[in-house]
């Protein structure tokens, strides 16, 4: 079968690759730059590990092909950390030990950060209704919201 | 889990996806969200060709106000059409419907035309192509028999959508576009009545468009689901009211959606609704939660879902 030639930027870098047409983004990411971050957990989008980025939009990147995303500008769980220095959701769930077997984690991470993106001040419920999007399996729900509601908190502290 | 091979085209209008449609002779499937079809196609329960994806169709992602109709876009997202500002104050029962599907970040991927047109589900359906082979094809996988009622006549599968009910309760049209033309049908005729196919819509036919008549209603969805996030209805019941007169939607249970007109608006009146509706409704252990319970929540849910819908319109 015939390749598709695709290019799109993940964490600020262009990259562009030949890609079979049922290659889905999870499995780009993965296995051809190596962004081992992002988890195949379900396969069937129902858990979030699996979570990018694309365009400000939150999405789980084992039910899109690698060929929607031509064009697109996608992070990852890699591209938080600027200049040596974690992301403030990164450093609020470790500081309120929001992490236990870590599988889920960077699912977690992406979709508070692109919540946190589009509301600067979320309530307690707000929090909640965004963060069960995930599932994590070890059932740290409340120290995980703890941690996103820190990082909301510190972050409009700081401006 | 990896997915099986497949071509990928991308159409750029309506009347492309239907010649690309053409070119593959039948074996195409169209690509909104993916939010169904990806996990259909992992478990090899569909097994296009190629896959023609919509997302590029920018005719499919308006919401506009034409005459006295809302016309929705199929390809517009679950979360842009809830955030609409018309929504939750014209349409409540299609706010709150949005707003109970699956989970936020599904909702900004998945479309309402997508969300319409999501296969039945089953709990001996949805499973891998191995597990299938080893307990033997039912009617829904063209084999001939139910796995879940034994000597059934029909497919049980139960339709899971939660937008189709509200939007069934707002009298609700779509438009649909195929290799024959365009048609425009009630929302009610989308819907076969039979697990194994659930839809009338003719192959190659694209869902273009929603028409709802743009009167303010008062209205309520009410859920039933193990949690509260990311998971389908076991049983739906919309309620739409516009001067006095009200629609009640079930679904959930078994391949179509049932409609019953509110005339008789006292109490007696609600409850001969909800008994008739939890008489018609036909359940089967193809669920997480048993039959039993899912009738007796039939009746509870009506009431629930009427009396919200009721005291909103105060």
């Amino acid at each position: 079968m015939k390749t598709i030639n695709v290019s799109f930027r993940v964490n600020d870098e262009p990259v562009a690759f030949q890609v079979k047409p049922y290659e889905t983004l999870l499995e780009t990411l993965r296995e051809r730059i190596d962004l081992i971050g992002s988890k195949e957990a379900c396969g069937m989008g129902a858990c979030g590990a699996c979570t990018v980025i694309v365009d400000g939009i939150p999405l789980r990147s084992c039910l899109v092909l690698t060929p929607e995303v031509n064009g697109a500008s996608i992070t990852t769980v890699e591209g938080l950390a600027k200049d040596g220095n974690l992301h403030p959701l990164q450093e609020a769930f470790m500081e309120k030990g929001a992490v236990q077997c870590g599988f889920c984690t960077s699912g977690m991470i992406m979709t508070a950060k692109a919540f946190l993106d589009r509301n600067k001040k979320p309530t307690q419920k707000e929090v909640i209704k965004t963060m069960s999007s995930n599932i994590c399996r070890c059932t740290g729900y409340k120290k995980i919201v703890e941690a996103v509601e820190y990082a909301a908190s510190r972050r409009t502290s700081v401006g | 889990m990896i997915l099986p091979k497949f071509d990928y085209k991308k159409a750029e209008d309506i009347a492309a996806a239907i010649a690309l449609y053409e070119s593959c002779k039948g074996e195409a499937r169209y690509l909104a969200g993916g939010t169904d079809l990806i996990p259909l196609v992992k478990l090899r329960l569909s097994t296009p060709a190629a896959i023609i994806d919509l997302k590029g169709i920018e005719q499919l992602k308006t919401i506009s106000r034409k005459g006295n109709s809302l016309l929705i876009g199929a390809n517009v997202t679950l979360f842009e059409l809830k955030n609409h500002e018309t929504v939750k104050d014209y349409f409540p029962a299609l706010y709150e419907s949005l707003d109970a599907t699956s989970c936020e970040t599904l909702q900004m991927r998945g479309t309402i035309g997508g969300n319409i047109l999501q296969n039945t589900r089953c709990l001996l359906y949805n499973k891998s192509l191995d597990w299938r082979t080893a307990r033997g094809f039912c009617y829904k996988m063209g084999g001939e028999t139910c796995n879940v009622v034994p000597n059934a006549a029909a497919c049980f599968s139960n339709y899971c959508s939660d937008n189709a009910l509200s939007l069934l309760s707002l009298s609700a049209g779509v438009k649909l576009a195929g290799p024959e033309g365009e048609r425009k049908i009630k929302l009610e005729k989308l819907f076969s009545k039979d697990g194994r196919n659930p839809f009338t819509s003719k192959p190659g036919e694209i869902l273009t468009e929603f028409h709802i008549p743009f009167k303010r209603s008062t209205g309520a969805y009410e859920k039933l689901r193990v949690r509260n996030a990311i998971d389908y209805p076991l049983l739906g019941v919309a309620v739409s009211m516009i001067g006095g007169k009200g629609k009640v939607c079930v679904g959930g249970i078994g391949p179509a959606p049932l409609v019953y007109d509110l005339k008789d608006l006292s109490g007696a009146g609600l409850k001969e609704v909800a008994q008739q509706a939890r008489q018609e409704a036909r359940p089967v252990s193809n669920t997480t939660l048993s039959a039993g319970y899912r009738k007796k929540m039939v009746n509870v849910l009506t009431q629930r879902a009427i009396k919200r819908a009721l005291k909103e319109g105060k």
